[in-house]
C-alpha cells in the first residue's frame, strides 16, 4: 500500500498540519524530540488503532486539547480513507472507513499494511513473554480474520472464569465459562502455532542475512498441547487437540486455580522462544544474548511481520523506520537496508536525526524537515 | 429543586438521554396540552403500579399471569429461555414461535456480581420439573435456548443446560444465524425466524 495523504489535529506536538507523501516515501530529517518518532506513530495508529510505543489513547492527544483526530489516505491493492478521533475527556474512540463508522474497530484493522521499526524493538526480544505474545498479536489481528474475534472473546471468558473462581460460586458456575475458554482459547493457540510454523524459516534466514552469518531460531512454546505440526497429517486436527489439552489442564488444574482465584492454564501463557547459537549450543537470547544479537533477532521479527503482509494481504508494506537502526554497527544496518531493498519496491518513511544517517536507496528520498513538530515538506 | 429540574433530572437518568435531551424533552412537554401531560403521568403511574413479572414465566404483565402464558393456542410444552423480558417481543413478532417463554432476567457476569442465584434459574427448574405442584404445563418436552451469541450468553446457556441434563427433554439452542455478540433486541424478524428454524441440539459435553 501507499500512504498519500495525512491529515493531522492534535496529535501529540504535531498540532495541525496536512501532508501529501511521495509514492516512494520520504526521510524525515530532524533533531530528538522534535517530533519524529510521533509522526511515525501517528501513521502506524490508522494501521492498528493503537500506539506503538505502548502509550495509552489519552496520552496521545496535545496537552492542551481534549480530542485528536488523524486521517490517510491510502492507495494501492485496497484504497481506502481511515480515520480516527479520540475524546479524552468522554473517554471515546471513532474510527471510520471511507466515511463509515467501523462499528467494531476489528474491521478497520490493517489497512494501510504498515509494520513500524523502532529501536525499541530490542524489548520484543529481552522482555517479558508478555511482550513476544503482544508481538503474535498484533501480528495476526492485522493479518489474519478471525483472529481478533476469537482473542477478545478468549480474554473476556478468562476475566470472567476468574471472577467466578473468586467469587466462590462453585464448580458448576466456573465451568460454564469453560465453554467459550476452551473454544476461543485453542482457536488462539493453533493461529500463534500456524503462524510460527510458516515463518520459522523466514526468521532464521532473515537473522542470517543481518548478522552476516549467525544462527537463531523462533519456536512456539505453547501452554496447551496443540497437536502435531500442522504441516504433518496429525491424527488429531489441531484445533480439537488444543481444547482436549486445555479441558484437561482445566481439570487438573482446579485446586490450584480456586487457591489463586485465577486460571493456570491456557494461551496466556504461551511463549514465543527465540533462540541463538553460541559456542555451538543454542541459547535464549532473551537472557544470554548480546545487545547485537538480540537487535538483530528484533529486526528480523519485524522483517517477518512484512514479509507477512506481503503474503498475507498481497500488498506491499508501508516500511516505518524510526531511526531504527541507530544502534547497530554500520555493516549490519547497511545489510538490513539492502535486504529490504531485495524483498520490495514499497514506500519507505524513515526518521533520522542527521542528513548523513540516511544510506542506500533512502538516499534518493526525497527530505523533510521536522522542528517542533512542524513538518517542511 | 424546581419541579421543572427534577422531572429533567428523572429523563437524565434514562439511557442515551443526555441533559441537553432532558431539558427539551420537558420543555416540548411543557408547551403541549395539559391533558397529554397528564395522561403520561397516568400511563407512567400505572406501570408502576399495575406492572409485575408473571408468576410462571418472569416477563412483565399486568396480570399475576401474563398473556403469553394464559394463551390456550400456545404450545406450553416448548420452552424458550431469554436473557431479558424485552427479548420475548422480538421474538414473538417474528411470528415463527408459537411456544412460551421464560425470562432469566440477566446473564452470567461474575464480573459484575451477577451468578447463578441472581438468575430466575429456580423458576426454570420448577417449571420443568414434573413433579412441582400447580405447574400445570409440567412436563416441558423442548428449552430453547435463546440467551445472546456473546461469551456471557453462551456461558449462561452452558449452565442451564448443564442443570437440565437430567430431565427427559429435548435442549436447543438458537442457530448461530445471529451475529456474536448481537442482542436479539437488534436482529430483526427473518433472522430470528431463521435461527429458530436451524436450532440445533446443544452437544454434551
Ligand atoms: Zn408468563
Amino acid at each position: 500500500m501507499v500512504l498519500r495523504e495525512l491529515e493531522l489535529r492534535h496529535f501529540r506536538n504535531l498540532g495541525v498540519q496536512e501532508l501529501r507523501f511521495p509514492p516512494e516515501g520520504v526521510a524525515v530529517v530532524g533533531d530528538n524530540a522534535q517530533g519524529k518518532s510521533n509522526l511515525l506513530e501517528a501513521i502506524y495508529y490508522l494501521e492498528s488503532f493503537r500506539s506503538f510505543r505502548g502509550a495509552g489513547d489519552g496520552q496521545l492527544g496535545a496537552f492542551s486539547e481534549d480530542v485528536f483526530h488523524l486521517r490517510a489516505a491510502v492507495s494501492g491493492e485496497r484504497p481506502a480513507t481511515v480515520s480516527a478521533g479520540f475524546d479524552r475527556k468522554l473517554r471515546k474512540k471513532k474510527v471510520t472507513v471511507d466515511g463509515n463508522d467501523a462499528s467494531r474497530i476489528a474491521d478497520a484493522l490493517g489497512r494501510l499494511g504498515a509494520v513500524a521499526f523502532s529501536p525499541a524493538d530490542a524489548g520484543l526480544v529481552s522482555g517479558g513473554p508478555g511482550r513476544r505474545r503482544r508481538f503474535l498479536d498484533v501480528v495476526l489481528s492485522l493479518n489474519r480474520p478471525g483472529y481478533v474475534k476469537a482473542l477478545q472473546e478468549y480474554r473476556r471468558a478468562l476475566v470472567q472464569r476468574n471472577a467466578a473462581l473468586r467469587a466462590g460460586s462453585g464448580r458448576a458456575a466456573v465451568r460454564a465459562w469453560e465453554g467459550p475458554l476452551v473454544t476461543q482459547g485453542g482457536a488462539v493457540a493453533v493461529l500463534r502455532q500456524e503462524w510460527v510454523a510458516a515463518w520459522a524459516d523466514a526468521f532464521a534466514a532473515y537473522y542470517r542475512a543481518v548478522s552476516g552469518n549467525g544462527a537463531a531460531a523462533m519456536e512456539y512454546r505453547p501452554n496447551l498441547g496443540v497437536g502435531a505440526d500442522p504441516a504433518d497429517d496429525a491424527s488429531d486436527p489441531p484445533p480439537e487437540a488444543a481444547r482436549e489439552s486445555f479441558r484437561r489442564k482445566l481439570d487438573d488444574g482446579w485446586d490450584d486455580d480456586v487457591r489463586r482465584g485465577s486460571t493456570g492454564a491456557g494461551p496466556h501463557r504461551d511463549e514465543l522462544r527465540i533462540t541463538v547459537e553460541s559456542g555451538g549450543r543454542r541459547v535464549p537470547v532473551r537472557t544470554y544474548g548480546s545487545g547485537g544479537q538480540r537487535r538483530t533477532a528484533a529486526l528480523a521479527l519485524r522483517l517477518v511481520e512484512a514479509a507477512t503482509i506481503r503474503r498475507q494481504r498481497a500488498a506491499e508494506p508501508i516500511l516505518l523506520l524510526d531511526d531504527a537502526f541507530a544502534e547497530l554497527d554500520p555493516g549490519r544496518s547497511e545489510r538490513v537496508m539492502s535486504l529490504m531493498e531485495e524483498e520490495g519496491r514499497g514506500q519507505v518513511i524513515l526518521t533520522v536525526p542527521k542528513e548523513s544517517d540516511v544510506r542506500l536507496r533512502s538516499m534518493s528520498l526525497a527530505r523533510w524537515r521536522i522542528r517542533a513538530g512542524a513538518i517542511e515538506a | 429543586m424546581s419541579s421543572i429540574d427534577s422531572l429533567a433530572q428523572e429523563f437524565g437518568r434514562l439511557p442515551g438521554i443526555g441533559t441537553k435531551t432532558s431539558a427539551r424533552l420537558v420543555y416540548h412537554l411543557l408547551k403541549g396540552p395539559k391533558v397529554d401531560l397528564h395522561r403520561l403521568a397516568t400511563a407512567l403511574s400505572d406501570v408502576a403500579d399495575r406492572v409485575r413479572p408473571c408468576r410462571v414465566c418472569g416477563s412483565y404483565s399486568d396480570d399475576e399471569v401474563c398473556g403469553v402464558c394464559r394463551d390456550p393456542s400456545r404450545n406450553a410444552k416448548v420452552i424458550c429461555v431469554v436473557e431479558e423480558a424485552y427479548e420475548v417481543g422480538a421474538i414473538d413478532r417474528s411470528g415463527m414461535y408459537r411456544g412460551v417463554f421464560h425470562v432469566l432476567g440477566g446473564r452470567l457476569s461474575p464480573l459484575d456480581g451477577v451468578g447463578p442465584e441472581k438468575l430466575n434459574i429456580d423458576g426454570l427448574m420448577s417449571r420443568v420439573g414434573a413433579e412441582e405442584a400447580g405447574a400445570q404445563e409440567a412436563g416441558a418436552e423442548e428449552v430453547i435456548l435463546a440467551t445472546n451469541a456473546s461469551v456471557e450468553g453462551e456461558a449462561t446457556a452452558v449452565y442451564v443446560e448443564n442443570l437440565l441434563r437430567p430431565f427427559p427433554l429435548r435442549i436447543t439452542r438458537l442457530a448461530r444465524g445471529i451475529p456474536m455478540g448481537s442482542d436479539l433486541e437488534y436482529v430483526d424478524g427473518t433472522t430470528i425466524a431463521e435461527a429458530l428454524a436451524g436450532r440445533r441440539e446443544m452437544a454434551r459435553p
